[in-house]
């Protein structure tokens, strides 16, 4: 009678026998159709990540036989509720490959789709497909009274043994970290929280670590922390990232009478203002760079009578500083994957990328190193040895020394790496840094431990450089002299038509 | 295009023509300078992404000239305008107005040249050509490729072998999955993971002018030759757009193009007409 019973509910409701939700026959249906089209070219066709752009992405699409997701509000290893998986979606993963699908799928094909994803793991029609829903408290607002006792937590909890002691994702044990599936995988970088694969709110940072990260190596807390003390810690979490990344297009060097001695390092740069660029991989030429191990880029300058400072700051797991590295390095058309441990030939590095010569105009060099008709000058810096120097580029395939070396200064501190050099505002190939101008300039950065040599590296577009004179003008003078323009004017205009008026009178 | 700016601009011009054709007289100078007013509003804040301030200036200077012209078209008409503005400044009951006129145009000067010099200076903006003209032809790997007649030989088997059709579709998802989408997107909204680095950002594909408005001859160009092959106008130096024959064979290509119409739904533009 029972199981009449149930049958019927399971027509009736999208039910299953221990009351899974499993979703009904066309909603499935509906689900299939829309995986082939939108899905299976990187998730696979049987879900099982096996595709064509498996090999390029990391972390890998998600191998849905496993039944091991990432986002959850159920405990630790049990498996996602419909809701879920639909969130996922929805929101997708941000700075991986998986896009979000809001504004793309309706809300019902999200549904189906979740649905449809259940059928690839045989979990979710068996005795665990129905997992217990963790609720997730509306989080207090936030408080800085709590980031003492939120430190402690993180401290007595070792998350700084995989997040590295501010966050940064660079613990002593990251190093070996590996997914489930064997890919390496890197903690995240807990100042830059937008970053974050599953959304950061603080009821998210407090999901995280109540659940776990199933799939990956971020455990679960759910046992080890009470309730006060894990919104103590999601203010410390939250405390350690601004809201986004807020990139910049200009970098603005302030002016100073002084020698530049770069030697006090960071502290030099106290008043220059910070500008924040995005690092993508290099994918335009062969040596692709599918997976860079940089993200993003922190730049000051200031500058003198005759020369330019820059600082540039990047957030890097590890320092590798044995090896080397050259933008000239050769690298092979595709050059897959390595694990994070096997720890190659090439060291960090970073080049600060010029025209050659001032700009005619909007063109410039090509962004890539330049091209035949405009150089570009590379401020480079291999971090494995002490020295800077200035190479000139006509294409990729054509980088050569100019001999030339430039002052430079490099420290690697707590996942962090300060470089900054120092050369001419006036270059020997014919740039010159006017002040109050603006100069194109770009970065590239090497991740030796990602296997980042030559052209595969991280890059950026071209931004802007602008010194900032160093005496501003008073706006009075100038304000003045139109207002008074603008009275002759009107005077004359006046004048003028009196004069006619008095004419055409008489 | 902002909308509802250009809304309350067109509905602002109506209630004065109402209030103009029932209760008042507005004369022809004052409807002039409305027009005006509303010609700048309109370009200044209706137009989404902002104009450069140059190109404003260049077309408010149409514009006045525009009016000017039609001002004088008629020698009534300008004969009244002059004495519009004779009247205002010598007929004695105007005095306080034209003395308050007076005073506020050179501080309104001065008040825009201090905006000017305290607003941080902007870089250089490019402002780029999208579709250049291709060149007349192209060579590929040795071999030449007339752009003008080049058609996608894959194309007809749509209709006279599906299945082998079907085939070069999804061969172009392979090369699109293994190459294209970390810029252009996996939808091809041009948001792909990798897409804010670059400037300019990545083609959107669902934009009905990108390749909705081209043939496959020019996608073949842009595709094999990519920024390097862009005129200057284009500003090549600053695309991250690959030239692909670096990577790909001349039947990936094509495939790649027909995947980028099955996806997107569109229809190539036919050979022969006019980019
Ligand atoms: C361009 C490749 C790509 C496409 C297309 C794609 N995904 Fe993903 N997806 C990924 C990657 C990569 C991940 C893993 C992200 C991670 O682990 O941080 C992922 C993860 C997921 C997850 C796991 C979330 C979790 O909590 O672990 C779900 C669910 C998912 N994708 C669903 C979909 C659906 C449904 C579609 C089609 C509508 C889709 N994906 C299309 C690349 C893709
Ligand atoms: C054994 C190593 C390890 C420990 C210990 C660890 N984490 Fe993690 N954590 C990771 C890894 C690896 C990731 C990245 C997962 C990914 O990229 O999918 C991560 C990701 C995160 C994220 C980002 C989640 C997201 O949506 O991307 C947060 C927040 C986080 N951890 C918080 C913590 C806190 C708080 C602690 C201590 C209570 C902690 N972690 C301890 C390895 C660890
Ligand atoms: C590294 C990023 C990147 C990759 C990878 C990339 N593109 Fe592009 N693509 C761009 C950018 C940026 C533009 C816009 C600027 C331009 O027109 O050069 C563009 C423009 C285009 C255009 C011109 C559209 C138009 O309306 O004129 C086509 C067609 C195109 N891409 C096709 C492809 C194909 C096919 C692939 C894969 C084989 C691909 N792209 C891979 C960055 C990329």
């Amino acid at each position: 009678m029972k199981q009449y019973v149930l049958f019927i509910a399971a027509l009736v409701l999208p039910l299953g026998a221990l009351g899974q939700d499993l979703g009904t026959p066309e909603q499935l249906q509906s689900g299939a159709a829309l995986y082939e089209a939108k899905c299976a070219h990187c998730h696979g066709a049987a879900g099982d990540a096996n595709s064509v752009a498996t090999a390029y992405l990391r972390p890998a699409p998600r191998d849905f036989t496993s039944g091991q997701y990432k986002f959850r509000t159920t405990g630790s290893g049990e498996l996602p509720t419909t809701e879920d998986i639909k969130r996922s979606i929805r929101d997708g993963m941000p700075y991986t490959s998986m896009p979000l699908w809001k504004g793309i799928l309706s809300e019902s094909e999200m549904e189906d789709l979740a649905y449809y994803l259940k059928t690839f793991s045989g979990d979710f029609d068996g005795p665990y497909g129905n997992p217990e829903v963790i609720t997730i408290p509306r989080a207090p607002t936030y408080d800085e009274g709590n980031l003492a006792r939120g430190r402690e937590v993180f401290e007595a909890n070792q998350c700084a043994d995989c997040h590295g002691e501010n966050g940064r994702g660079n613990g002593p044990s990251a190093l070996d970290l590996e997914d489930e599936w064997g890919y390496p995988i890197r903690p995240a970088d807990m100042t830059k929280r937008w970053t974050f694969r599953a959304s950061a709110t603080r009821e998210d940072i407090y999901r995280t670590f109540t659940t776990g990260l199933n799939g990956t190596p971020m455990p679960s807390y759910q046992q080890t922390i009470d309730e006060q003390d894990r919104w103590a810690l999601v203010d410390y979490v939250w405390s350690l990232s601004e809201d986004e990344p807020n990139y910049g297009t200009v970098v603005t060097a302030v002016g100073t009478a002084g020698a530049l001695d770069i030697s006090q390092g960071a502290a030099l740069f106290a008043d220059a203002p910070r500008a924040y660029f995005p690092i993508v991989g290099q994918l335009i030429e062969p040596g692709r760079s599918f997976y860079p191990g940089v993200n993003g880029i922190a730049v000051q300058a200031i500058y003198n009578q005759n020369e330019i400072a820059l600082l540039l700051s990047w957030h890097d797991m590890t320092a590798e500083v044995d090896g080397a590295n050259h933008p000239g390095l050769v690298v092979p058309p595709f050059d897959p994957a390595t694990a994070d441990t096997a720890a190659g030939p090439f060291s960090d590095a970073l080049a600060l990328l010029w025209p050659a010569e001032t700009p005619d105009g909007l063109e410039r060099p090509y962004f890539m190193f330049g091209d035949a008709k405009n150089a570009m000058s590379i401020w480079f810096t291999d971090l494995a040895t002490d020295s800077a120097a200035v190479l000139m580029g006509r294409g990729s395939a054509s980088i050569a020394a100019t001999g030339a070396t430039l002052a430079h200064y490099a420290s690697y501190e707590d996942g962090a790496w300060t470089v900054i050099m120092k050369g001419p505002r006036q270059f020997d190939s014919g740039l010159y840094m006017a002040e109050a101008a603006f100069t194109p300039v770009s970065f590239s950065v090497w991740d030796g431990l990602n296997q980042e040599r030559g052209n595969k590296r991280g890059l950026a577009a071209w931004y802007h450089l602008y010194l900032l004179p160093m005496e501003t003008q008073s706006a009075a003078l100038p304000m003045a002299k139109w207002a008074l323009i603008a009275l002759l004017i009107e005077l004359l205009l006046v004048g003028v038509v009196h004069w006619r008026h008095r004419r055409s009178a008489t | 295009m902002n909308l509802l700016v250009l809304l309350v601009i067109v509905a602002a011009l109506a209630a004065l023509q109402l209030v103009a054709t029932r209760w008042v007289t507005v004369n022809r100078l004052a409807w002039m300078a409305v027009w005006w007013v509303a010609i700048y509003l309109g370009l200044a804040y209706g137009i989404n992404p902002p104009l450069p301030s140059s190109i404003i200036v260049l077309f408010m200077a149409i514009v006045t000239l525009a009016l000017a012209v039609y001002l004088s078209a008629d020698s009534d008409e300008l004969a009244s305008a002059v004495q519009t503005v004779t009247a205002f400044i010598v007929e004695k009951r105007f005095r306080v107005a034209l003395l308050t006129v007076l005073a506020v145009l050179p501080l309104l000067v001065a008040l825009k040249v201090y905006t000017n010099l305290s607003n941080p200076p902007q870089p250089p903006s490019s402002s780029r050509t999208i579709h250049p003209p291709p060149p007349a032809s192209i060579i590929f790997d040795g071999t030449a490729i007339d752009l003008a007649t080049a058609n996608n030989p894959y194309r007809e088997l749509e209709h006279t072998d599906p299945a082998a059709f079907a085939q070069h579709v999804e061969n172009g998802r392979r090369v699109y999955f293994e190459n294209c989408f970390y810029c252009h997107g996996d939808n091809m909204q041009g948001a792909g993971m990798f897409a804010h680095g670059y400037d300019p950002i990545p083609a959107n594909f669902n934009d009905p002018t990108t390749i909705a408005m081209l043939q496959e001859s020019y996608l073949f160009w842009r595709i094999a030759k990519g920024a390097p092959g862009l005129p200057s106008e284009s500003t090549p130096w600053s695309s991250a757009m690959p030239a692909w024959e670096n990577f790909l064979t001349e039947e990936e290509i094509w495939d790649v193009i027909i995947f980028l119409y099955e996806f997107t739904g569109y229809e190539p533009r036919a050979q022969g007409m006019p980019h």
